[in-house]
């Protein structure tokens, strides 16, 4: 467990051994604290990772916009030669699948880059006393500046589309950070266990690949089977994905039950992924 | 004021799995049972788990350097990482006081794409330095890893010098009340690592607690005041920093002593046997002797010594450790098959880096006896006076006559001994030197 109080600019840090008796509360405080203490850290570290990423490329910054467009143009190819049938969209499919896969990226992007964050930053963890949290979540930054650039690429493909969005597209930021709050809960969850046994990460992904399919994202998700049917209703990830996407466009919220209670679970998965964080943090560094 | 600590450690201990899947079993219970909210023993040892650290406390004030030496696998690493807050303790806890800095493998976390400059700030940042920090202390640093115009060249573009020299200026700049090193005063140049004493020491004068990692008796010497020494997790000196060098060198040769006897029995063949002692008894038969030069033993078959011991000079106890400058004894047990004139016996000492360091010659030394007849011998020689510095050394015997240009019997490396460091003596100028010379030293102004 370790400890932090302060005497007069003199911190005092104890290392003890025990469980780690973080109450839920508890955990979520200390996240907190450990994050506001570790800022400077983030910032640098989105920094270097930012610069250093485009730095000896020929198109540079150009690949933030360039690799989502390739994603784009490959359903768009399958659409247009009618081997991707995706239902009747009230907006033009290319949007409907930049808009989808941009909302898609943005979870499994939080999720891949905090349940990697540790192992990727595992010369820190073992040399320096950083906040293992601050190092999990470093990568976000970058996650939320790709969601910026598309949103930007959006507004152009928008007006080659000569479509205008609904002025409650404004919301949009707020409506996709129940979808960043679940990455980010379940990226948490991963980077402990998968700190433990390694393939769990790759098998979670490979999973969520497949509800992918089973969320509205590059295809209306409605299928004859009536099971199926009932999964993409149960399915919170339905809503999280359907209705930024919705008020974006159309100005409205398709079900806001749905999408409350959607968001609470992603709230809670997140407020989960931070308190099993803390509960089992410091078994991580031994096993990097 | 007796509270004034800047690093107190009480009975910390940490284990680990000796293998990957053990490990992985017990991380998996071990996080499965803390997310259910289940208590985990980790005071205990399971099965096929062992303790790296066991047991350490220890306490350090303001402006106090503490060296901790060790073998490799002793646990020094890890007990660092437990104070820097790496590893969790399995038992025991470490208070920490003031801003921690850590040295440990300087220039780690430098993106190579990155300018010098670059790095300067976002390794300050890691050591817990806000911006206007590292802006106040942006040109020491440079001036200090002498990195000038290459400042803004892409690291990946430095070499090993500029690289180790940048890490170890961004942390040595960090202004913590605690440094934690691990091995690294041993980085760049003379000149550089004379510059890193020197800021090391000043930071210690300014009141910094350092603990400091390393194998370098020297470095360790010139910054700590006190240490501990480790074997296998545990504290096994701790006191003042020439006592844990003394306990140090001993463990090292003891560890070469424990080697060479490995060596020692594994040239042996099948025929030896070995006796409670540890001692080695050879029952090899005169037929099966090389007769030629260039084995580890050999001879004509006439003689053939079968042990030999270094004994205590009064008990003629058998012994491994000599104390510094005491005499000690040596026992050849002979067996004779056929009558030698004019026997000379001989032995020499070898140490790890030298060969024939000392010769013993029984006509020299005024043993000459006029023939020795076949039977079994046991031949004691006290050795009296010699200051073999402490080290591990080896003995070589020989047989020959004085009618004779050959060796009638020949074995190189047949047991081998450590001497220890003394108590009242701080033997640490050369750890290759071999011998101690008692002097005087005067020194007069000239002008």
């Amino acid at each position: 467990m370790t400890e932090y109080r302060s005497e007069a600019n003199n911190p005092i840090r104890t290392f003890s051994a025990g469980a780690e008796n973080y109450s839920l509360s508890g955990s979520i405080k200390a996240a907190c604290a450990d994050i506001y203490c570790s800022r400077f850290v983030i910032w640098h570290l989105f920094k270097r990772d930012f610069v250093a990423g485009f730095r000896q490329k020929l198109l540079g910054y150009l690949w933030i916009v360039i690799s989502p467009l390739i994603g784009v143009a490959s359903f768009v190819f399958m659409h247009s030669t009618g081997i991707l049938n995706p239902g009747e969209t009230e907006i033009p499919y290319p949007i409907y699948v930049f808009f989808g896969a941009g909302m898609w990226g943005l979870m499994m992007g939080a999720l891949g880059s905090v349940s990697s964050g540790l192992s990727v930053n595992s010369d820190l963890v073992m040399r320096t006393g950083i906040p293992k949290i601050s190092l999990a979540i470093s990568g976000l930054a970058s996650i939320c500046y790709s969601m910026l650039v598309n949103l930007v690429v959006l507004c152009a493909i928008l007006m080659i589309f000569g479509l205008v969005p609904s002025w409650l597209a404004i919301f949009y930021p707020f409506t996709v950070l129940p979808l960043l709050c679940l990455g980010i809960g379940v990226g948490l969850i991963l980077a402990v266990i998968g700190s433990v046994a390694r393939d769990v990460t790759g098998m979670a992904s490979s999973l969520l690949g497949l509800v992918m399919y089973l969320t509205p994202v590059i295809y209306k998700a409605q299928f004859d089977n009536p099971v199926l049917n009932e999964i993409v209703r149960l399915n919170p990830l339905t809503y999280l994905v359907d209705t930024p996407r919705t008020l974006f466009f159309n100005g409205c919220v398709p079900s806001p039950p749905g999408f409350a209670l959607s968001s609470i679970f992603a709230v809670l998965v997140m407020i989960s992924g931070i308190h099993a964080f803390y509960l089992v943090k410091n078994n991580v560094a031994e096993r990097l | 004021m007796s509270d004034s600590w800047t690093l107190r450690a009480r009975g910390i201990s940490k284990k680990f799995g000796l293998t990957l899947s053990q490990s992985m079993k017990y991380g998996l219970k071990d996080v499965i049972r803390k997310l259910l909210g289940k208590p985990v023993d980790t005071a205990r040892l399971r099965e096929g788990e062992f303790w790296a650290v066991r047991d350490v406390g220890f306490e350090l004030k303001p402006g106090e350097a503490m060296g901790i030496m060790g073998v490799n696998g002793s646990g020094k690493t890890t007990l660092l990482r437990i104070l820097n807050g790496v590893y969790p303790p399995d038992a025991g806890f470490v208070t920490l006081r003031g801003r921690v800095g850590a040295l440990i493998a300087a220039g780690a976390g430098f993106a190579p794409m990155l300018s010098g400059r670059e790095n300067i700030f976002v390794n300050g940042s890691l050591m817990g330095m806000t911006n206007r920090e590292m802006s106040s202390v942006l040109d020491e640093i440079v001036s200090f890893a002498e990195l000038d115009k290459f400042i803004d060249l892409p690291v990946k573009n430095y070499s090993t010098g500029m690289f180790i020299r940048l890490g170890f200026a961004v942390a040595a700049f960090s202004r913590p009340d605690i440094l934690l090193m691990d091995e690294v005063l041993a980085v760049g140049d003379l000149n550089f690592q004379k510059k890193c004493f020197e800021h090391i020491l000043r930071l210690k004068n300014k009141g910094t607690s350092i603990v400091l990692v390393s194998h370098s008796p020297g470095s360790i010497w010139s910054v700590c005041d006190s240490g501990i020494m480790m074997d296998k997790g545990r504290v096994i000196v701790h006191g003042d920093i020439e006592s844990v060098i003394r306990a140090y060198d001993d463990q090292n040769s003891l560890n070469a002593f424990e080697a060479n006897k490995r060596a020692i029995l594994s040239s042996l063949t099948d025929k030896t046997l070995i006796s409670q002692e540890c001692d080695v008894e050879t029952d090899v038969s005169a037929s099966s002797l090389p007769g030629s030069y260039g084995h580890s033993r050999g001879g004509t078959g006439d003689a053939i010594c079968r042990s030999v011991r270094v004994l205590e000079t009064e008990s003629l106890r058998p012994t491994d450790k000599v104390k510094f400058a005491e005499s000690f004894a040596l026992e050849f047990v002979y067996l004779v098959n056929k009558k030698i004139d004019q026997p000379i016996f001989r032995a020499s000492i070898d140490a790890v880096h030298y060969k024939f360091l000392v010769s013993i010659d029984s006509l020299e030394n005024g043993f000459s006896p006029s023939a020795i007849d076949p039977g079994k011998y046991v031949l004691r020689v006290s050795v009296l006076k010699l200051s073999l510095r402490p080290g591990v050394y080896s003995i070589n015997t020989s047989l020959t006559s004085r009618r004779l240009g050959i060796h009638i019997f020949y074995w190189m490396a047949a047991t081998s001994f450590v001497v220890m460091h003394p108590e009242n003596l701080f033997l640490y100028s050369n750890d290759k030197a071999i011998f101690f010379s008692p002097c005087e030293f005067i020194l007069e102004r000239l002008d």
